[in-house]
């Protein structure tokens, strides 16, 4: 719950949440995140503010801190109700993701495991600010997202894109449209579902959409869909043909529960346009598609066990050396027990397997531990 | 001030025994709560698309009035009775329901969507599940205490059950009204309990020749 402070004409909200997790060294850095981070082993403060004036408006913000450091506002916006009778909502800031569902989830509260969906945290080797020079380049980096480089646009040896950021959100304006049953949501963004942004580096705008339709208590359906501009600028003016450089992706997910248990799966599919570089040429975008389900069942009261599927493919490109999927396919499995010792006080144990055919290190499984607070 | 009613409900002494056939008394009053209880809120709702659904903001200044020492007899009862908490736009309703030992509680879901009750309080642990509007589960309370009751879907959604050992205790209506029958003679420790706290403690005389006795409390 909440602390509620009134005060004259306005009315401020506050929560909170700390997390702390545990894992062994993660030799395959499967677990990295776009900030470098290792999800497995991160402290994670965070504080939500809401400052609602009236019917009519809220200012609502994040401030967060990993490990310590110094903390960041990761979201920050104006949420404005011009009807209040009618669920009309413009959100305008740094806002919540549109596109899919996990992105909205609580970190650790909503989340019955430990670890995040692959679409929402691994690294791909494309770069927002580098491109390889041709399809061999691209295939040398295979299973290499964590920590990769190319010869065209940055030098620097830095992480790649996950197909979709879940920790940073984007700048722009959105619009949501009615509440359950059905309700539908817009949003025009600077950033893309991979690289969100607080500032634009390509002028170019992601336009995301979703639709939510509840048909029957517990039941929910939706679809999304997001198309963006993700190669920034100082990389496109190193190309022979600066062009459109556009993230795409459609979404599906569906959630249902019914007494002690929870079901839930998200499907994305989507591409990066990429420059065809030199012989041999990327002839194709950079495709890909992620799946996953994963289900949660209450045993006892404070008692919970839970386990997810996980699978992020890639589409395939031809190099000199034959046709390989452009990045490495990764299979994730975990499975979780959590025990709230009180309401607000939760503790986790969970084990992840994870495998792929390329990269440092092929398998790996961690055992994790994780102590979440909130409030 | 203590806490909690665990402890009381758990040492309740017993008081002379009623004589047979001697009239019982009423004992009423008023409970008029100066506290500033502001509502409690859902967590911020920053990673929504939109402003939530509206609810309902519970009563906090709902109380409940009750006997520390309660008469030698008071748990002689055998009545296995029935009480209800609703869930009514993502509210429980009543937010305080005060009952005696053995009772069964229904809650029945009044609202559109799911909700999944529970408790993680020592003197009854349950999980209700989720469940559709117009369905109901039950959960019987076999110790006394106080136990909190919570929905796992919506975090705003908080209650307080009171499991007494006896059956003098009554809860406030909307004027903070209370009001005890049956009351033998005697004299007692009359509590109030306001939103999850012994507020005050008075002495009151019942005596033998039946009637009512008026006894208020304020709440600062």
């Amino acid at each position: 719950m909440a602390e509620d402070a009134k005060t004259t004409g306005f009315h401020v909200r506050v929560g909170g949440e700390a997390s702390g997790t545990v894992a062994g060294e993660d030799r395959g850095f499967f677990n990295d995140t776009a900030y470098r981070r290792n999800a497995l082993q991160l402290f994670r403060a965070s504080l939500l503010g809401e400052l609602q004036a009236g019917p009519h408006a809220a200012l609502l913000g994040e401030l967060r801190t990993e490990n310590l450091e110094r903390p960041q506002l990761y979201g920050l916006y104006l949420r404005l109700r011009p009807l209040p009778k009618r669920a009309i909502d413009l959100q305008v800031g740094r806002i919540p993701p549109v596109f899919g569902a996990f992105a909205r989830r609580r970190y650790g509260q909503d989340n019955p495991l430990i670890g995040t969906p692959l679409g929402y945290q691994y690294l791909t080797t494309v770069r927002a600010d580098a491109v390889p020079a041709n399809a061999d380049e691209m295939l040398a980096r295979r299973g290499g997202g964590w920590l990769t480089r190319y010869s065209i646009g940055s030098q620097r040896f830095d992480a790649g894109l996950p197909v979709i950021e879940s920790l940073r959100w984007d700048t722009g304006v959105e619009l949501r449209v009615g509440e359950e049953p059905v309700e539908w949501s817009v949003a025009l963004t600077r950033g893309s579902l991979g690289n969100p942004r607080l500032g634009d580096d390509n002028g170019g705008k992601q336009v995301a959409t979703r639709l939510a339709w509840y048909p029957l208590p517990g039941l929910r359906l939706g679809g999304s869909f997001a198309r963006g501009e993700y190669l920034d600028d100082t990389v496109r003016a190193l190309l022979p043909t600066p062009g459109h450089y556009r993230q795409q992706a459609f979404g599906a997910d569906v959630e249902y529960s019914w007494s002690r248990v929870l079901l839930r799966s998200e499907a994305i599919v989507g591409r990066w346009q990429m420059w065809p570089g030199g012989t041999p040429r990327i002839e194709a975008p950079l495709s890909f598609r992620s799946a996953f389900l994963e289900g949660r069942y209450r045993a006892a009261p404070g008692l919970t066990l839970a386990a997810r599927v996980d699978r992020l493919d890639f589409g395939h490109i031809t190099g000199s050396e034959g046709t390989q999927t452009w990045d490495a396919p990764v299979t994730r499995v975990e499975a979780a027990v959590g025990y709230a010792v009180q309401r607000h006080v939760q503790v986790k144990a969970s084990y992840q397997y994870n495998w792929r055919n390329a990269g440092l290190v092929h398998r790996q499984g961690f055992v994790i531990g994780q102590v979440l607070l909130w409030f | 001030m203590v806490l909690s009613l665990a402890p009381l409900l758990g040492l309740l002494l017993l008081q002379a025994a009623p004589v047979a056939g001697r009239p019982t008394s009423t004992i009423r009053g008023v409970v008029e709560v100066r506290l500033d209880l502001p509502s409690a809120s859902a967590r911020p709702s920053v990673n929504e698309m939109g402003a939530p659904a509206r609810h309902d903001t519970p009563d906090r200044r709902r109380s409940v009035v009750y006997f520390e020492t309660a008469p030698q007899g008071a748990f002689e009862d055998h009545d296995r009775p029935h009480a209800a908490m609703d869930q009514k736009n993502e509210s429980f309703v009543p937010y305080v329901l005060p009952i005696a030992i053995g009772t069964t509680v229904d809650f029945p879901n009044r609202d559109r969507t799911f909700h999944n009750v529970f408790s993680l309080s020592k003197p009854q642990r349950f999980d209700l599940g989720r469940y559709a509007a117009g369905r109901s589960k039950a959960v019987r309370f076999d110790r006394p205490g106080v136990v909190r009751v919570f929905c796992d879907i919506h975090s705003h959604m908080n209650a307080f059950i009171l499991v007494f050992a006896h059956r003098f205790f009554a809860a406030t209506d909307e004027n903070g009204a209370y009001r005890i029958d049956n009351v033998p003679p005697g004299t007692y420790n009359l509590a109030v309990w306001t939103d999850g706290r012994v507020r005050g403690v008075k002495s009151v005389r019942v005596g033998d020749d039946g009637g009512i006795v008026t006894q208020d409390f304020v709440v600062e």
